[in-house]
């Protein structure tokens, strides 16, 4: 590995929310490919099979499977572990590729009933829609509670749903897609003109700036090339945002090492096919 | 109603390889490799890797068309070097390179949630 980076790396912040951190050493196309690679292809778990067996409500059927897809399941724990159900043995689910979950939700009062994650009741405990993790906690003491409302429900009206969740990549779906942003940034002054502002002063400056207050754009230096890379991953729900790093550069190495499998499959048949 | 199915940009048909090797005859030492459901995520960083082996006198890749999920990659090479041995080690120094991100990483938040204990 003559020509391999050693890149080393700071976290600047870690909530349940985000992850701050910022990358040296390393090249522009590796730390854009390990972004990429968070958003579209870091496995998570998300319904992707919804039946309904009573639907009353004013909303149609496929408007919310759509709405029950959405919901962001937690998945740290369960999503390495699980098949894509395209590659499992068994005919549609089982426990080896899918999660399931049910909703029975039928109001009998004359006040609005509001059918929310909570109503949504998952056969493995810990695939639970994100909103609801706080569900025991103290922090519901406004009275409020975080729970995504799927519909609401009048008198007489009735939702039951049976539904799998599956194991799948934002590529596919976005719904998969563990991220709800990822901020990436290099040169934070500009000084490698990557980008022309016709106005440098009314462009706000990054948080990274290491100018003056007087300054509005580092002096222009041919010089440079991208060597530290600033990110800040935000979680959608599904996994820590940790995890979302960790799994992602794990799906990123992943892939490269199928490649070369496969290269060296190719290059045998090749030598093989030669008299 | 005439959508493409949403799995074609990632899945392989059946009988599709994933990377199919053809010699440019043009030149000396030159291949063209067509890499299959991948993009620039590999594309890019793979070409880049390339360029940083002295003994590697081209390297550049294309993704022809935005609906066929593939790109392309041709690699040159010095006479006393192949270009699929400077993919194969392009690829090797990535991954070692992705698992010291990955270890220093881990390190990192463990260090971070002990701090805060
Ligand atoms: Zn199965």
């Amino acid at each position: 590995m003559p020509y391999a980076n050693q890149p080393s790396l700071h976290i600047t912040d870690l909530t349940d929310e985000n992850v701050k951190f910022y990358l040296e050493d390393t090249d522009l196309s590796v730390a854009n490919s390990i972004r990429r690679v968070m958003i579209a292809e870091t496995p998570t778990l998300a319904i992707d099979w919804v039946k309904l067996e009573a639907n009353s409500t004013v909303l149609s059927d496929e408007f919310l499977a759509h709405r029950i897809g959405l919901i962001p399941l937690i998945s740290d724990e369960v999503v390495q572990r699980l098949q894509y159900p395209r590659d499992c043995i068994c005919t549609d689910f089982c426990q080896e590729c899918s999660v399931e979950f049910t909703l029975d939700v039928k109001c009998t009062d004359d006040q609005t009933r509001h059918v929310t994650t909570a109503d949504l009741k998952s056969s493995d405990p810990r695939v639970i829609p994100a909103t609801s993790k706080h569900r025991d906690d103290d922090s519901a003491e406004y009275g409020e509670t975080d729970e995504i409302l799927i519909i609401k429900l009048r008198k007489g009206q009735e939702l039951k749903v049976r539904a799998y969740a599956k194991k799948g990549f934002g590529k596919e779906h976005a719904k998969w897609n563990p991220t709800c942003g990822v901020a990436f940034e290099y040169d934070p002054d500009n000084a490698m003109r990557h980008t022309l502002f016709p106005k440098p002063d009314e462009w706000p400056k990054s948080e990274y700036t290491e100018l003056d207050d007087d300054q509005y754009e580092a002096a222009y230096n041919w010089e440079l090339k991208p060597n530290k890379f600033f990110y800040n991953v935000e979680a959608a729900g599904q996994l820590k945002p940790e995890n979302i790093v960790i799994m992602g550069v794990a799906m990123l190495k992943e892939k490269l090492s199928n490649l070369q499998t496969q290269l060296s499959h190719e290059l045998q048949n090749d030598a093989l096919a030669i008299p | 109603m005439n959508a493409p199915p949403t799995f074609e940009s990632f899945l392989l048909y059946d009988g599709e390889k994933k990377i199919v090797k053809e010699v440019d005859a043009k030149v000396p030492n030159a291949v063209i490799f067509t890499i299959n459901k991948e993009d620039h995520t590999l594309g890019n960083m793979i070409r880049n890797q390339l360029l940083k082996d002295p003994n590697v006198t081209f390297a550049g890749y294309k993704v022809p068309h935005p609906l066929e999920h593939k790109f392309v990659l041709r690699i040159q090479t010095t006479s006393d070097y192949s270009p699929q041995d400077a993919l194969m080690h392009a690829i090797t120094d990535l991954i070692s390179e992705l698992s010291l991100f990955e270890e220093r990483f881990k390190e990192a938040v463990k260090e971070r949630k002990e701090g805060l204990e």
